[in-house]
């Protein structure tokens, strides 16, 4: 009599584990049926948010030294100034590794505006490769030593290309505020800086994200300013602008590390995510910013628990991972597969249980 | 009296203090007599030696023991019977304080004048008393602002108002004394222990196998715990009694006001600040300029020298500015002295003594034998190294020390140069080199060799050129002034009111306006020198402008 509890007990202990074990196999079937289309880690380029056929052709090109596809992609962007500081960057950058058809490009046509404000922002970027991305307390005199002297040159560079820009060309001014970021301007000259920025482009996505980084905590702002900054770009913006994004940066930037995970499902946050969602859906479809905004609003719905709506945002930016927040963290590719799985799972269980 | 109270309370403090040192005492003596009844005899022994040892600081601190003088800073007595002025002037300037003289007086190198007592019975008794004074004092102020000075530290003996409150000041001695012998203990400890475990390091290295690397936190660790409660008191006391050392000083002040009036105290507390920015100048600029090369400045120079810097009426104007913004340092709770700015404002609001501060003597007049006091000073105070190095007049000092200098400078580059296989010997021969190298597009590959910090070594592309880009920049510029010296005859000149500057010979340089004076065409060489340098060494080198300036 003595032996019939305990054994019944661990009959239905064990109905139980076979029926949650069924559930998974199911839920992971339905997973790997839905997730079908998706790319193994292996299989994300890391150095882009979303495939760019134009980029990829102008840098292509410019590994072989030639920079003529560099000046017709500028200029076939012509007064579209977030595809142009955008593209500014991408060539920039590849300057700052090495700058011998640079050179050349300059030599070819003095001048030139396009090859001037490449060639400013390119000592920006290296000048943050001198300096490397570890903490002030953790890098030497020297990498400081060369930062500050790099950037004081780019600031010269920066004079000429604003001298050389079309009037209504707000690149050569958002490009400097790295710049005064790294000489640790005070927020005056930032706020002329904005003057000239503003008046040229109110809402222009990537000045609204290296002045956010100017406002943040870890650079010349705090908590609040920061987060006052992107709420007031993200209120006075016009759909579509993708300026929401910024209350989302913001609130990662500077609560991510530390906040409980159901965080990301307070009503003000959630808030924020619908008003990036709503945002997202009004752009116009070739902004070259509105990868980077759904690879953070994946992150988050993810968090929220909203995976099916998640999903819908994985699918149309798989394949590119180069965003935030998967950026921070040193294998990217691994870290978007894991949050992307976290979602595929949750979609799978809710199918079943609903 | 306002002081009285303080006074006792800190001399409860010091009983406190000493009920401290004899508590700890007690319990080391209690732990021996422990040890020798229960314990075998060896471990008695080992416990003995290890008490003695903690013991040591507590009765060397407390009790001043060992301590020997009490004081024992480098400095060159004078007798009455070579200075009569000068000890006439301390009598008669003790004598207006109401204070017994010094027994000795001790000149030093510093810009600081300052009383010691040794004290006898716990300091309650007075002992003998010795004066020092800086020799930089001396040749920067005036006589009557040096009476002020003087009589400002007789002030700390005789204040009539403070006589118990220098049972502080003796007291604070006594603690800070004790903590800082257990941090001497402890820093002797750690050396010794790092001494060794470098020798054990270097050992297994030698054997092949992997260093363990040097730790000493533990080691020094039972001084740290014994001084712990010494630190804790001192903290306390120092907190408690700072009000009166403050207080001891503005007494003194006044009395420095008393005899040697209003105005020279305040001008002389003003123009201390000043002579010590100009002392700290001269000694890093001008004496020692030659230390790289071996080289000091003729005998009585190290510390006499100071007074060609004073003498220059450029230097004159630029020390006048000093005088007049007074160092703003931070007030902190341990700093028996308030601010000079704050002691210069009391003073200055003091009703006018009509005493004035009259232009006067030169307080170097009262010294006899000036040039002979001065090389015996330097016989005192600078190391065996320093007086065996040889001696050179300014002008030859000058060019020797920076021709070492660039020569030291260009060093690493030449190195590289010679490790790239281009080197010539001569510097003019390798400037040529570089250039050449420049020009057919192997500048960086010759900045490669030289030498690069883990980070510099790891850098590619551009980012790789501006690691070296300094030390680039750095070498060619002194391989080029030793090029000019070479082949131009160019020479650095020591100037009284700048730094030293490479000249060339007046005829050979064409750059500066036809006739101007050699002192404004120096300045453009220089500018041009490094313009040029940075043009060769630009990402687009230009070498034209380096070899136009070498080709004079």
């Amino acid at each position: 009599m003595s032996g019939i509890i305990p054994l019944t007990i661990l009959v239905v202990m064990l109905c139980f584990w076979l029926r949650s074990r069924r559930r998974a196999k199911r839920a992971e079937g339905i997973a790997s049926e839905i997730g079908a289309g998706l790319l193994p880690a292996e299989r994300q380029n890391t150095d882009r948010a979303a495939p760019d056929p134009e980029a990829e052709a102008v840098l292509a090109a410019l590994s072989r030294g030639d920079w003529l596809p560099a000046a017709q992609a500028l200029a076939a962007a012509g007064t579209d100034w977030e595809r142009r500081s955008y593209l500014v960057g991408i060539v920039a950058a590849r300057a700052a590794d090495d700058d011998t058809w640079l050179r050349a490009w300059q030599a070819a046509r003095p001048g030139d505006p396009d090859a001037a404000v490449v060639h400013a922002d390119a000592k920006v970027s290296l000048a943050w490769q001198i300096r490397g991305g570890a903490w002030a307390k953790d890098t030497s005199a020297e990498r400081f030593e060369g930062f500050h002297r790099v950037l004081n040159e780019a600031r010269e560079d920066f004079a000429r290309a604003e001298a050389l820009a079309h009037p209504g060309d707000p690149t050569p001014y958002l490009l400097q505020i790295p710049l005064y970021m790294g000489l640790g301007a005070p927020h005056e000259a930032l706020h002329g800086l904005w003057a000239e920025v503003t008046k040229r482009a109110p809402y222009h996505y990537e000045a609204h994200w290296y002045a956010l980084q100017f406002w943040s905590a870890k650079w010349r702002g705090s908590k609040d300013l920061a987060r006052d900054f992107a709420a007031q770009a993200a209120a006075t913006a016009p759909p579509g602008s993708l300026l929401t994004m910024f209350p989302l940066v913001s609130w990662y930037e500077h609560n991510d590390d530390e906040a409980p995970a159901e965080a990301y499902g307070w009503p003000e946050m959630t808030a924020l995510t619908d008003a990036a969602l709503a945002d997202v859906a009004m752009a116009r479809p070739g902004h070259p910013r509105i990868a980077e905004v759904r690879h953070l609003l994946a992150y988050c719905l993810t968090k929220q628990g909203r995976y099916e709506a998640a999903l819908e945002q994985f699918r149309m930016v798989d394949g590119h991972v180069e965003a935030l927040p998967w950026r921070y963290y040193g294998d990217p590719a691994e870290f978007y597969c894991h949050v992307r799985d976290v979602a595929l799972k949750g979609a799978a269980a809710a199918r079943i249980a609903g | 009296m306002s002081a009285s109270p303080r006074a006792l309370r800190a001399l409860v403090l010091l009983a406190g203090f000493y009920l401290v040192a004899l508590a700890v005492l007690g319990v080391l003596v209690g732990a021996d007599v422990a040890a020798w009844i229960w314990a075998p005899a060896p471990v008695a022994i080992k416990v003995t030696v290890i008490t003695a040892l903690l013991g040591y600081p507590v009765l060397r601190g407390a009790f001043a023991l060992g301590e020997g003088s009490g004081d024992e800073r480098e400095a060159l007595p004078v007798t009455e019977a070579e200075q009569p002025e000068l000890w006439g002037t301390v009598r008669a300037l003790a004598e207006r304080s109401g204070t017994r003289a010094p027994d000795e007086i001790l000149l030093v190198g510093e810009v600081n004048a300052a009383v010691s007592e040794d004290a006898r019975l716990l300091g309650l008794l007075p002992g003998r008393r010795r004066l020092y004074i800086g020799v930089p004092l001396l040749a920067g102020l005036s006589e009557p602002q040096l009476h002020s000075v003087i009589a400002h530290e007789l002030g700390h003996y005789g204040n009539a108002d403070t006589r118990l409150a220098g049972i502080t000041r003796r007291g604070r001695d006594c603690v800070l004394r004790t903590v800082g012998a257990f941090q001497e203990r402890e820093r002797k400890r750690i050396g010794k222990e790092r001494s060794r475990q470098e020798k054990a390091d270097a050992k297994r290295l030698r054997k092949g196998k992997k260093a363990r690397g040097v730790d000493t936190g533990r080691t020094g660790l039972r001084y740290r715990v014994m001084a712990k409660p010494f630190q804790a008191y001192a903290r306390f006391y120092l907190r408690v009694t700072s009000g009166v050392g403050r207080q001891q000083e503005l007494a003194a002040d006044r009395m420095a006001v008393r005899v040697a009036g209003r105005d020279a105290t305040a001008s002389a507390l003003r123009e201390i600040a000043a002579l010590d920015a100009a002392h700290d100048f001269y000694q890093s600029r001008y004496a020692m300029l030659g230390v790289e090369a071996g080289l000091l400045p003729p005998r009585g120079e190290v510390f006499g020298g100071l007074r060609r810097l004073l003498a220059d009426p450029e230097r004159r104007s630029a020390l006048a500015e000093l005088r007049g913004e007074l160092p703003a340092d931070e007030e902190s709770p341990y700093d028996s002295h308030p601010p000079v700015a704050e002691r210069v404002r009391l003073i200055e609001a003091l009703p006018d003594d009509g005493r004035g501060a009259d232009p006067a003597r030169p307080a170097l007049a009262l010294l006899r034998d000036t040039e002979r006091v001065l090389a015996r000073l330097e016989d005192v105070l600078l190391t065996p190294e320093a007086l065996a190095m040889e001696r050179a007049e300014w002008p030859e000092l000058a060019h020797r020390a920076m021709y070492t200098r660039a020569t030291v400078g260009a060093g690493p580059l030449r190195t590289a140069l010679a490790t790239a296989g281009v080197a010539s010997g001569s510097a003019s021969g390798d400037l040529t080199a570089l250039l050449d190298s420049a020009d057919t597009g192997r500048l960086w590959l010759v900045a490669g060799y030289l030498p690069k910090s883990s980070d510099a070594a790891r850098a590619t592309g551009r980012a790789a050129r501006e690691f070296l880009r300094p030390a680039l920049e750095a070498g060619t510029y002194r391989l080029a002034e030793l090029a000019l010296v070479e082949k131009a005859g160019a020479y650095w000149e020591l100037s009284w009111s700048e730094r030293v500057r490479l000249r060339l010979p007046g005829a050979a340089y064409s750059g500066g306006t036809q006739g101007a004076p050699d002192m404004e065409k120096a300045p453009d060489m220089e500018e041009a020198l490094a313009a040029a340098v940075r043009a060769a060494t630009a990402d687009a080198p230009d070498t034209a402008p380096l070899r136009t300036l070498l080709s004079h």
